[in-house]
């Protein structure tokens, strides 16, 4: 009678046959790859809460082991939710890189030769992305030994079957090299402009190069970031690219945070932002409004994290008087401020901010300290004016001794609450310095002693015969 | 020469005529059935000497007719011939010549039991079958298993038959507010429950027979005048054995020592209210309470030669002692069977039920036991120095925090106040269900009948939630509702040909079949979040944004040929046989069928002659050895877990696809072989019976989300894939006895005992271990050599007298002292040995942790005593279980030096040196030291247990106080239900399992059984009933 009737299949999902049967899939398949790395326990907002709350400017409010309690007071172990969590996002995020890198290969006379480059470039860019994420937090820093520490696990080939679970971690080093491999490799294939419904959430040329500007600072190779930072940034103020995607500090900060960058010809700080829409948000306990941002007249934050009142919060740009426009970022409630650059209430559809332009100036800034000391100081005042015009840093603040530090300084205040703090205290080689606030305290972790990374996942411990626990 | 006998038939327990009963004469054929009013006349002839008398349901009687023309007789019900034919899958067979291993346990059993849903009762009642249930949500479904734990990762949950339709079962809501789908079926419409638990009578299921299969049939009219019942209770319930707590004083004395001790200020106060009073809050008082039920039962049965029916309504309105759970059925059903012609009948099973189930979030079900918003959590975590309300009635609450107000303390609970989420939140779940069927039988020559049969189990549940914005889940998106609506449906259909003849001494019956199933799932719904204005409390009203939210497609079918073959010789040698042939949609192309099969011979010794010689035949009436063996399957492997697939997402406002399955085109299902020896003895012509079985399930090709590395970045870090293996044996002893018999007095006493030992012996990806979560926590693994799901945690010694401080053992054997009071580097520092005082390397739960015992019962059953006393009957029945450990969690949130509320013995904490305690010095902010951060032995406890599971007294109302008004029985009765656990556990109810059923990674019920988190207690029930038969 009925031929078929023992042949179902979902109405909702594709068989992997169709997987890569169109320009149009194959599209949304490297659009699936930023979804991943996107996913609210990775760049979707955990990963950058983990590394800003590590860091000393963040007092916990909410002591909850599941937003981050015990990674604000280093009382981590490889089973902590945090830990696998995490791990397993990064490596999803990677995999469908692979898949796609494979499947475009295998489809490629379905798009343009420049269009199948281009996506590949694509995942490139993205794989080197979570592999640089991954090392921040489960390896330790490069300046450690030069890379000589282990690393993670190298997936360069799609995964979907049940072989190859036994895979040995990869040195610091060995992953830093395939990093910038993945991204020399992207940055001539990548696409110079993108239409503008993909600026700025898609990776062009600029971001690669970008992106590179912050990998080799992490390796301390200063002239390699100024080599980088060169292709996008002008000589003299004021500082832009010149080529590509337009890239230029915006006039007003809080421009920046406004929630979105897509599709707004003047928003061009974001280098590369990930986008949230009512129907893709970060979910439940992710999403950085809701750790950061207050809870009072529906701002729709939990106040999980106030900014700790010795911390970069102690710094005069947030003082009372301040005319910063940074300042404006931080909003009081009861006894305590709170960081409010994440301001979208449930279903929380802030864009993330993955590298900025800001940062990238930052970057050169610091690599410039030595080697060319007023371009270092041109770059961080650019910073620093774009949020107060008037500004003039005291001249004892840019002696040769002490730019560093106030560039270091103006990092924690530009950046503040974008991820940056603890791969910043890890790169330089210092500590974690002690926290204390009404809900809990964090011991003080000396740089490369127990703590100071994680563990790798007990997940991966438990099925990969050939993994070395931290 | 002929003559007319005359008489009345009555029955011997009311006096009143019996119609329909057969009358003939002994010998002789023909004969005659008694009028409505019991009376018959027959003509005999001068040969006659004595009529044979026999009624469906009473005992067969014959009586002399010597020389007179009238013959009255009273006819005595055979309670043992209405449960002495078993059903078996797709045909019946009497209890007597079954040789697989089949327990019955008759409607009768279930009655007046204060329960949601049928298998709650089923606890002791059956040999090899294990009932947990997991805690006092109502309509929880049980922890059900068959002879063991029969798979890792599937549901072990057995196959329920309802009639001869495959039921939806497990819980069916979508939130907090249970809705076990075999709540829907009214316990007093069952006749019969029969279990298969070997492969010789399961066989016939095939595919899905691996861990037992239940098979309910509904009550039927019955021969005779229209008989009319009312079953009636009230009741009331109490939650039993909650944990003292420390009062208000107590609290702030113990929270501030445990901040002294770390050299902060103190930080808890208490808080005295405007008549000088002191805020002291009990928050036990506002998750629970003593809560009334009521259940009625009214059917109406009868048959004539043609036609029988039974149609019955319920309602049960039961709340549960947590505030705002209750439970409501309404239902009803006709079952009827008509005589068509002479050789066709026709009849129907037809069932309607609604049932609504309310909860708050118990934080008691699978997944919940770590939500900050559960009731259980939130009454032991609270402060108890913090009010509920404001004195001007207003909540108590910390506004912008979304918490529970300070109070005098200077430090917020994270915890929100649990009089705000009872009564603002929401969580309903309600099902209209039709389970029914149709069938025609045809007798195609004597003997050889034909039976089509279509049925059907359409299940609707409206799931509805409802978070206040100023507490709790709802808080940080101004309050939510969350709706949807799902439709389950199934259709089975199922033709058969079956053949029954006697061949002398040889008795054969067999059957062929084919069968058809398909069943399609689909879900709707969304959730709104941000209400407008707080007075809207419904999905409907107006909210600020809406996203979709459970929306459910799926699909499966079945395709089966099957049949069976019964023969014995002289009722003495017996041989079965039966054969599945099926196929499933959910495996791929190359692996659809699977053939199943089990055969089982049988023997009954007391048969033969020369034992019938032997002196003991009058002491041991029967004796039958049987035997079994087979091969069946678990196939609830999901929908669609051979196909590779990509999901369609969204990447902001760009399409997006991803790798969303890593499929396994060579699944097939999990293998279960089960062999059975056993043998019944029956004493004194049934006076006494003993039951003996030994079993063993071998299952292997389990099939196991098989753990990937994460670095392969496989879609859930698993692949469906069959590896492992199992084995489940036991013995199992079943004892029935009717010690005293007589007019004015009775005793029986009935006995299950079974012993169960599981063992893993082959894991996937080169046996690696598998870890069972309870949410954050884990606290179980599976380890090749041990049994399932064994309880896993960091061994520790007790509490170091010198210091107070928790001494942990490591991998090494070493014992390392902990305290939270020094830098983290220092916290763990060497008790003893060449390194004492220095610090040593932090525990590592997922290295450290050893198995701690095992935490399935290792043996298990129930004891009945039944006594009657003229018209007083007395019940008692008990269960008992033990030879597992149980992991109380609880206890470490219990003792947890944060700013939670502590039990009452953490006033015996460390204080002075020397001192022996079990509770370490209190540091605030500790939540290593007693188990929160990782589990830990010390909170690992024996689950041995005996309760008083059941004792009622009745007592039966004098006929002839009503029999003029058409009233033939009226029995009236107190019950309690959970009267008294006798045990060693700490916690309120070693019956507990916070997992349950789930198979959801994360909290699998299977690999995390015995697990004791946050969750609500168990209930103790008083009622009271009345039993009317017209």
């Amino acid at each position: 009678c009925k031929k078929n009737f023992l042949n179902t299949a979902p109405d909702t999902s594709l068989p992997i046959e169709d997987a890569f049967s169109s320009p149009d899939r194959i599209l949304s398949q490297v659009n699936g790859i930023y979804a991943g790395v996107k996913t609210g326990q990775f760049y979707g907002g955990r990963y950058l809460i983990y590394n800003d709350i590590r860091g000393e400017d963040f007092i916990v409010n909410k002591p909850n082991g599941v937003t981050g309690l015990d990674t604000w007071r280093f009382n981590l172990v490889s089973n902590t939710n945090e830990v696998v969590n995490l791990w397993g996002a990064i490596f999803a995020a990677i995999n469908r890189a692979n898949l796609v890198i494979e499947g475009v290969n295998a489809n490629a006379n379905l798009l343009s030769p420049a269009t199948a480059k281009q996506y590949i470039a694509e995942a490139k860019f993205l794989r080197a992305l979570c592999y640089y994420s991954a090392l921040q937090l489960y390896a330790k820093p490069y300046i450690t030994d030069n890379g000589a520490s282990l690393g993670v696990p190298l997936r360069l080939k799609g995964e979907k079957d049940l072989t190859g679970n036994d895979l040995k971690r990869s040195t610091v080093a060995e992953v830093y090299t395939q990093i910038l491999k993945d991204l020399n490799e992207a940055e001539p294939d990548l696409a110079l402009t993108l239409p503008a419904t993909s600026i700025s959430i898609r990776a062009t040329r600029n971001t690669a190069i970008a992106f590179k500007t912050r990998v080799y600072l992490s390796m301390g190779d200063l002239s390699s970031v100024v080599t980088e930072a060169n292709k996008i940034v002008t000589a003299t103020a004021p500082f832009k690219a010149t080529t590509g995607t337009p890239l230029q500090l915006e006039a007003n900060i809080t421009n920046v945070f406004s929630g979105a960058y897509v599709g707004n010809a003047t928003a061009t700080e974001a280098v590369l932002s990930f986008p949230m829409a009512d129907l893709d948000a970060p979910g439940t306990q992710n999403q950085l409004a809701y750790y950061y941002n207050v809870s009072i007249n529906q701002a729709g934050g939990n106040e999980e994290y106030f900014l700790n009142p010795s911390g970069i919060f102690a710094n005069p740009v947030f003082a009372a008087g301040s005319t910063d426009a940074r300042k404006s970022l931080t909003t009081v409630s009861g006894a305590n401020t709170y960081l409010t650059k994440f301001k979208k209430p449930s279903p929380y559809t802030d864009y993330i901010p993955v590298i900025r332009y800001a940062e990238v100036l930052l970057n050169l800034a610091e690599a410039t300290v030595v080697s060319d000391p007023a371009r270092s100081i041109a770059l961080l005042t650019a910073v620093r004016q774009r949020s107060n015009p008037g500004y003039i840093f005291p001249a004892t603040d840019l002696l040769p001794a002490n730019l560093k530090n106030t560039i270091l300084t103006e990092r924690r205040i530009e950046l503040l609450g974008e991820g940056f703090r603890s791969p910043d205290v890890m790169r330089l080689g210092a500590g974690f310095a002690a926290k204390s606030g009404t809900q809990g305290s964090a011991p003080a972790i000396p740089f490369n002693t127990a703590g100071y990374i994680w563990p790798i996942s007990a997940n991966e411990v438990q099925n990969n015969k050939l993994i070395v626990q931290n | 020469q002929d003559r007319t006998i005359t008489g009345t038939v009555t029955a011997s327990e009311d006096g009143l005529p019996l119609p329909g009963v057969s009358v003939k004469v002994k010998g002789a054929a023909g004969g005659t059935t008694t009028g409505v009013d019991g009376k018959y006349s027959l003509k005999v002839g001068n040969k006659a000497t004595a009529l044979e008398f026999s009624y469906i349901g009473f005992l067969s009687q014959t009586k002399a007719i010597g020389g007179s023309s009238v013959v009255n007789i009273q006819l005595k019900s055979d309670s043992k011939t209405l449960s002495d034919v078993v059903v078996t899958g797709y045909t019946t067979q009497s209890k007597k010549d079954v040789t697989g291993s089949i327990a019955s346990v008759s409607g009768e059993k279930l009655k007046n039991v204060p329960v949601q849903s049928f298998e709650q009762a089923l606890a002791g009642k059956a040999a090899g079958v294990n009932i947990i249930q997991p805690n006092g949500v109502l309509n929880n479904p049980p922890v059900f298993r068959v002879r063991g734990f029969n798979s890792i990762s599937l549901s072990s949950y057995p196959l329920i038959i309802v009639d001869g339709i495959p039921v939806f079962t497990g819980d069916q809501s979508a939130n907090s507010a249970a809705g076990n789908a075999l709540g829907d079926i009214n316990p007093s419409d069952i006749e019969s429950i029969d279990i298969l638990k070997d492969a010789a009578s399961s066989a016939i299921y095939g595919s899905r027979a691996a861990n037992g299969v239940v098979v309910i049939t509904t009550k039927k009219g019955k021969q005779g005048v229209t008989k009319i019942n009312y079953e009636g209770w009230v009741g009331t319930t109490k939650a039993q054995n909650l944990t003292p707590l420390l009062n208000a004083a107590e609290y702030v004395q113990i929270k501030n020592e445990a901040r002294t001790n770390i050299g902060q200020a103190p930080a808890f106060f208490l808080q005295t209210k405007s008549d000088g009073s002191q805020v002291e809050t009990n928050w036990y008082d506002y998750a629970y309470r003593t809560a009334t039920s009521q259940n009625h039962a009214l059917n109406f049965s009868g048959a004539n030669e043609k036609t029988s029916y039974y149609v019955s309504i319920g309602y049960s309105n039961q709340e549960g002692f947590i505030v705002g759970n209750s439970f409501e059925r309404k239902n009803g059903r006709v079952n009827i069977d008509h005589k068509l012609f002479k050789n066709v009948t026709i009849g129907t099973n037809f069932s309607y039920s609604n049932t609504l189930n309310r909860a708050p979030n118990t934080g008691s079900l699978p997944g919940q036991a770590f939500s900050t918003v559960g009731l259980g959590r939130l009454a032991i975590v609270l402060p108890p120095n913090v009010a509920a309300y404001n004195e001007d009635g207003s909540y108590n609450i910390n506004a912008p925090a979304g918490s529970v107000g300070l109070g005098a303390n200077t430090i917020a609970s994270n915890y929100p106040n649990a009089a705000v989420l009872v009564n603002e939140d929401k969580n309903t779940s309600e099902s209209d269900r039709i389970i029914a069927n149709a069938y025609a039988s045809i007798q195609i020559v004597k003997g050889l009948t034909f039976k089509t049969t279509y049925g059907l189990d359409n299940l609707k549940i409206d799931n509805n939630s409802f978070v206040n914005r100023l507490q709790g889940d709802g808080f940080t998106y101004g309050g939510g509702a969350t709706s949807n609506f799902v439709k389950n449906s199934r259709w089975n259909w199922s033709n058969t040909l079956s053949y029954n003849g006697l061949f002398g001494d040889h008795t054969l019956g067999a059957l062929i079949g084919a069968e058809d199933q398909y069943t399609k799932s689909l879900g709707y719904g969304a959730t709104r979040q941000g209400v407008i204005d707080p007075f809207i409390k419904v999905f409907q009203g107006a909210f600020g944004a809406i996203t979709p939210a459970g929306l459910i497609q799926g699909d499966n079918a079945f395709r089966s040929y099957f049949g069976s073959i019964n023969y014995d010789y002289k009722k003495k040698y017996y041989l079965t046989g039966s054969f599945r042939r099926d196929g499933y949609s959910g495996l791929s192309a190359n692996n659809k069928y699977g053939n199943f099969g089990g055969a089982s011979v049988g023997y009954a010794i007391s048969e033969e002659n020369f034992y019938k010689n032997l002196g003991i035949s009058k002491v041991l009436t029967r004796v039958k050895l049987h035997g079994s063996y087979g091969e069946v399957g678990n196939i609830n492997i999901g929908n669609y877990p051979a196909l590779f697939l990509y999901n369609p997402g969204l990447y902001g406002l760009s399409p997006a696809l991803s790798f969303a399955q890593a499929g396994n085109p060579n699944l097939t299902w999990e293998t279960s072989k089960k062999a059975d020896v056993g043998i019944n003895l029956e004493f004194l012509g049934g006076r006494f019976s003993l039951d003996v079985d030994y079993y063993h399930n071998n299952i292997d090709n389990l099939v196991q989300n098989a753990p990937q590395a994460p670095s392969k970045g496989v879609p859930g870090n698993a692949i469906t894939t069959n590896v492992g293996k199992m084995y489940n044996k036991g013995f199992e002893f079943t004892v029935n006895s009717r010690n005293i018999e007589h007019d004015d007095f009775s005793w029986t006493t009935s006995l299950t005992f079974s012993t169960l030992k599981n063992e893993v012996t082959a894991l996937g990806n080169n046996n690696a271990d598998l870890f069972g979560a309870t949410s954050l926590e884990t606290a179980n693994i599976t380890r090749v050599g041990y049994p399932i799901g064994s309880i896993y945690t960091v061994p520790t010694a007790g509490v170091d007298p010198a210091t107070g401080e928790r001494i942990f053992v490591n991998r090494f054997g070493q014992k390392l002292r902990f305290s939270f009071a020094r830098a983290t580097a220092a916290r763990y520092q060497y008790l003893d040995g060449p390194n004492a005082g220095q610090n040593a390397p932090a525990i590592d739960a997922a290295l450290d942790a050893t198995i701690t015992g095992q935490s399935i019962p290792k043996w298990f059953g129930g004891l009945d005593n039944n006594f009657r006393y003229k018209a007083f009957d007395l019940s008692l029945g008990l269960t008992f279980s033990g030879g597992n450990k149980i992991y109380y969690g609880s206890l470490a949130g219990l003792r947890d030096q944060r700013f939670w509320n502590n039990e009452k013995d953490v006033l015996n904490r460390w204080t002075t040196p020397g001192q022996v305690t079990d509770i370490p010095r209190l540091v605030y902010g500790d939540n290593t030291s007693n188990g929160s951060a990782f589990a830990q032995s010390q909170n690992v406890f024996s689950g041995n247990f005996l309760k008083v599971r059941n004792l009622a007294l009745g007592y039966t109302l004098p006929k002839t106080l009503f029999s003029k008004y058409g009233v033939s029985n009226i029995r009236v009765y107190a019950q309690s239900s959970n009267l008294w656990i006798i045990s060693n556990y700490p916690g309120p109810d070693p019956e507990v399992s916070v997992n349950g059923n789930s198979t959801t990674t994360g909290n699998s019920g299977n690999l995390a059984p015995g697990v004791d988190r946050n969750s609500v207690p168990s209930g103790r029930t008083f009622t009271f009933g009345i039993n009317v038969g017209f």
